[in-house]
């Protein structure tokens, strides 16, 4: 089941630890290959880019009906993906639950990235991208969008802190190892390590600045899930005219945050040698985990399509019955079985939870949330209330085109390239925190 | 050029419902579909309302009642809807008829409300002989007239209407027009509002009033714009008289856009939504700013400690 070595109790030092962690950022040969492959990719989508910004929206497969296509189910799931910082590195670290200690970073890179590539996607829908300043401008405290652009904003901001505040012993122990890194990089280093040569004095204070941020980030990151959902729920709209949609969209989200963290777990584990750090009790413990949030998701699911198709009122019906068993039938169920009601099923045993069947189960997991979002998007966007005629053919249907497709790849690719590029320059682990956690002495020379 | 688009009409429709019209003569309808009546009374309005729809949905196929001028089909030409040998059916087998339609017959149970259909039965029934109260659209013999006028009176004090039909016969005298329908209409926001009343017919006199409803609401001032007319063009052409008058209910008109609403404008926002959102972003900006400003302080506690 498992190609890794087999776990062993190792009596870590100090030394081991920085070498383990540090070594692989700065000789990891096939690293330099995957960030060129992804910079080709965006390049190559850019263009795509570009020929939306010369010729208009009207490239894409959206028309009157569906304003909203691919493009703003994509940026549901970013934003979806992105809570995972608040859950582990917030909401766990608040309970001191030792275990997230070595993934907590990961976490917070994770974060980081979605969240600013979700901003970005939201630009990226904008036939005039110039205008983005109008939103704040011109905004309307009425409406969702204002609030959504604020949140998000507020959100990076305080997830970059989150992420670089923990790290700042670890820079300091950068600054003074990475003898190799680029002069610019020693430069990073020293700024962001802010002279920490971790005494009591800065212990204490550091800690009290990050557990400010940890509270901080618990109503903001709720806020940023459950104002996404209100741009839907404040329409009256089929199927998103719902009461429960706000924590229906953090149920889901912490869904697909936790198993984007297991994937990226697993990618760190396997290519930087971690496997002393991210052993097998954090794949069983984000395993439980998970299984706890899909359940929590699934009886929101429950709730989310039984009452309004055990009523059946007039408009839901077209709507339900065209997820249940129309042309959205295979997304939908695919969306919940795959997605959700079989990786319960599977995660509850424990040989499930070892790294790499978890890792299988978590892409499908992730996948499944991606289609579910696409599923809330487009399909309430076929069904106005008032009947769709004597319009053109284009109008009645939504198929994303080419031009999208890439456009939502450069996305991802743009994401997966800034978590690179955040775990080729910071240590993924933390290593004064691992160190501690282990009862290790901490030495960091001035 | 309107025989021609008559006659591909019916070759059009000849050719689309040959095969059904066969049969078209053993028109059967259910027993239960058969005992329905007419809800609506047969009163002038309701009839006058009939003939309106059936001048709107009917005419173009079936022709004036009782004149056999419909259009000339094959094999099966449309029915004269005003002829004896059709009116001897109940209402509700003309209901019926009407609801699902057969042969050339369309349906017109989706495009017709149910209560405009019973109004066209009222009109139909208007011409039957054997129905024992007849109330018919009065039908009084006009001498031939030339030069017709609409004239329109407006009473502020009680509210009245007074219109004026009359035109001017071969011996060059001027004679009003009798029992001919006329319209009062009143502009509202979305199209007009009828106020002719239950009976807005000629007297001999050519004259028809029509009492202003009280509670009408107008502008700033109580003005409304009416329009008077003649109902049916086919009398001496389009006859109408358009007229502002001062008999609505003053009216300071409310623009949702001016109060604090969530549909309002951003300077119209609603002042909680304004507080929570600015009172939010500040709170939670404050505390980055602090925690900004902390991170100053770190390497300072560095060198306290040396």
């Amino acid at each position: 089941m498992n190609d890794l070595p087999k776990q062993k109790e190792t009596n870590l030092s100090f030394e081991k630890i920085k070498k383990d962690i540090l070594h692989p950022m700065q000789n990891h040969k096939g690293l330099e290959l995957w960030i060129v492959f992804l910079i080709t990719v965006i390049s190559v989508c850019g263009w795509a880019y570009y020929i939306q910004l010369k010729d208009g929206l009207g490239v894409t497969g959206m028309r009157d009906y569906v304003s909203w296509g691919l493009y703003i189910a994509n940026f549901v799931f970013f934003v979806a993906v992105s809570l995972v910082g608040m859950l582990i590195s917030s909401i766990l670290g608040l309970l001191r639950i030792d275990w997230i200690t070595p993934i907590s970073r990961i976490a917070e890179i994770i974060a980081v990235a979605f969240v600013a590539v979700a901003g970005l996607v939201i630009v990226l829908d904008m036939g005039r991208p110039d205008r983005v300043l109008n939103v704040m401008i011109h905004g309307r405290f009425q409406s969702p969008i204002l609030w959504d652009v604020t949140v998000i904003t507020t959100y990076l901001t305080v997830s970059a802190l989150l992420l670089i505040l923990p790290m700042i012993p670890d820079l300091a122990i950068c600054k003074k190892e990475l003898t190799k890194a680029s002069p610019i990089m020693k430069k990073l280093y020293n700024i962001l390590s802010l002279g920490y040569i971790n005494t009591p004095e800065q212990h204490k204070h550091l800690h009290k600045m990050i557990r400010t941020l940890m509270v901080l980030i618990v109503p903001i990151g709720l806020a940023i899930h459950t104002v996404t959902s209100w741009l839907f729920a404040a329409t009256l709209r089929n199927g998103w005219d719902t009461t429960i949609f706000g924590p229906y969209f953090v149920a889901g989200a912490f869904v697909a945050g936790s198993a984007a963290l297991i994937i990226a777990m697993y990618f760190f584990r396997v290519n930087y040698k971690l496997q002393d750090y991210i052993t097998d009790l954090q794949f069983d413990k984000m395993g439980k985990l998970l299984v706890a949030v899909c359940l929590v998701y699934l009886y929101f699911n429950l709730n989310e399509f039984l009452v309004p198709g055990y009523k059946m009122k007039t408009g839901d019906d077209i709507h339900l019955k065209e997820l249940f068993y129309g042309n959205w039938a295979i997304m939908f169920w695919a969306s919940q079985l795959l997605g959700n009601i079989i990786p319960i099923i599977l995660l509850v045993n424990k040989k499930f939870r070892k790294p790499l069947p978890i890792m299988i189960i978590s892409l499908f997991v992730l996948a499944g949330a991606w289609f579910k979002r696409y599923v809330i998007v487009i399909p309430t966007m076929l069904h106005p209330h008032l009947p769709i005629q004597n319009v053109p053919e284009n109008f009645v249907h939504y198929y994303p085109s080419a031009i999208e497709i890439s456009v939502t790849v450069l996305s991802f690719a743009l994401v997966l390239l800034i978590i690179t590029v955040l775990s080729k320059i910071f240590p993924v682990v933390p290593i004064v925190e691992t160190a501690e956690s282990k009862g290790i002495e901490v030495k960091i020379d001035a | 050029m309107k025989n021609t688009i008559k006659n591909i009409a019916a070759l059009f429709l000849i050719f689309i419902f040959s095969g059904s019209l066969a049969n078209a003569q053993g028109w059967t309808v259910p027993n239960s579909a058969k005992k329905k009546q007419n809800p609506y009374e047969a009163t002038s309005k309701n009839v006058s309302t009939g003939k309106k729809i059936y001048n709107l949905h009917c005419k173009s196929c079936h022709g004036d009642p009782t004149m056999a001028n419909m259009l000339p089909l094959a094999p099966v030409a449309p029915t004269d809807l005003g002829a004896q040998n059709f009116l001897v059916q109940s209402d509700g087998e003309i209901y019926y008829k009407v609801n699902k339609g057969q042969g050339a017959m369309p349906t017109f149970e989706k495009t017709i409300s149910d209560e405009d259909k019973w109004m066209v039965i009222a009109f139909l029934r208007s011409f039957d002989k054997n129905k024992k109260v007849k109330q018919q659209v009065a039908e009084v013999k006009n001498p031939e007239v030339t030069d017709v006028k609409l004239e329109l009176n407006v009473n502020e004090a009680d509210k009245t209407l007074l219109a004026k039909l009359s035109g001017i016969t071969k011996k060059g005298k001027r004679v009003g027009l009798q029992g001919i329908e006329m319209s009062f209409l009143v502009k509202r926001s979305f199209g007009y509002l009828d106020v002719s009343g239950e009976d807005p017919y000629t007297n001999e006199k050519g004259d028809v009033a029509v009492q202003f409803p009280a509670d009408l609401p107008g502008d700033r001032e109580g003005q409304v714009n009416m329009i008077v007319k003649v109902t049916d063009d086919a009398f001496y052409g389009k006859l109408e008289e358009a007229r502002v008058v001062t008999l609505g209910v003053p009216t300071d008109p409310v623009n949702p856009l001016d109060e604090r609403a969530m549909w309002g404008t951003r300077a119209n926002a609603p002042i909680w939504i304004i507080v929570t959102f600015v009172g939010g972003v500040l709170a939670i900006w404050s505390v980055i700013f602090l925690v900004l400003f902390q991170m100053i302080k770190l390497p300072k506690l560095a060198k306290s400690k040396d």
